[in-house]
């Protein structure tokens, strides 16, 4: 049995963790009332219950769209297609997530101040993958010009 | 792009195949066809050099300045 961990296996495992945390968070999709109505019963009648189910449908909806984007960069990775516009697009899709989920514990912020913690690490994830992004677009142009001369 | 690739017309002059010019000149007909149907981005002056040597021929036979407007 070949116990070397390999680029390969790598990518198998981040592809795996990748669908298994999608499922999860469509699970949890599904699960948003039950979690809000548990939640609802732990701290007695809360004023900002409606506030907090909109913005965990929200969010996890940002998470469920910047996960496919995720399996689908794993993909073409696993495929040797590194510097292709439609990577670049994913990293996009997948900064503007975060930018999203920011600006919604940006929000809920209003009323539990700790969501601002959480808007600012996923705006600063979210500014993180945007310089990827603009890393990968200018290395998809210069592969382009590179295939290109002759 | 305003740089327009004439090879396909001096390779009529010269009757010579693609396949067979891009043997002699050392490319892959996959880069040939590139070169031929102006998609090329860039040409190396040893790719030029070849194709000049092959062709019997000068660069300004094969490349052609066309400005934008000019239809």
């Amino acid at each position: 049995m070949n116990l070397k961990w390999t680029s390969e296996k790598s990518l198998r495992l981040s592809r795996i963790l990748t669908i298994a945390v999608l499922a999860l968070a469509v699970i949890i999709l599904f699960l948003i009332p039950l979690i809000t109505q548990w939640y609802d019963d732990v701290s007695g009648k809360n004023p900002i219950m409606p506030v907090l189910t909109v913005c965990l449908y929200l969010s996890d909806i940002m998470a469920i769209g910047a996960l496919w984007e995720l399996k689908t960069l794993l993909a073409n990775i696993s495929k040797q297609e590194l510097f292709t516009e439609r990577n670049t697009k994913c990293v996009r899709v997948i900064s503007w997530c975060c930018f999203g989920l920011a600006a919604v514990f940006a929000v809920l912020s209003f009323w539990r101040l700790l969501a601002l913690l959480v808007a600012i690490i996923a705006a600063f994830v979210g500014l993180i993958l945007r310089v990827v992004k603009n890393m990968l677009a200018t290395a998809t142009e210069l592969r382009e010009e590179n295939d290109f001369t002759i | 792009m305003p740089i327009i690739v004439n090879l396909d017309v001096m390779m009529a002059k010269r009757k010579i195949a693609a396949g067979d010019l891009a043997e002699r000149i050392d490319i892959t007909p996959a880069n040939l066809s590139i070169l031929k149907n102006n998609k090329a981005k860039a040409v190396r002056f040893s790719t030029l050099e070849a194709i000049c040597r092959e062709l019997d021929c000068q660069p300004g036979d094969i490349l052609e300045f066309v400005k934008e407007n000019d239809e």
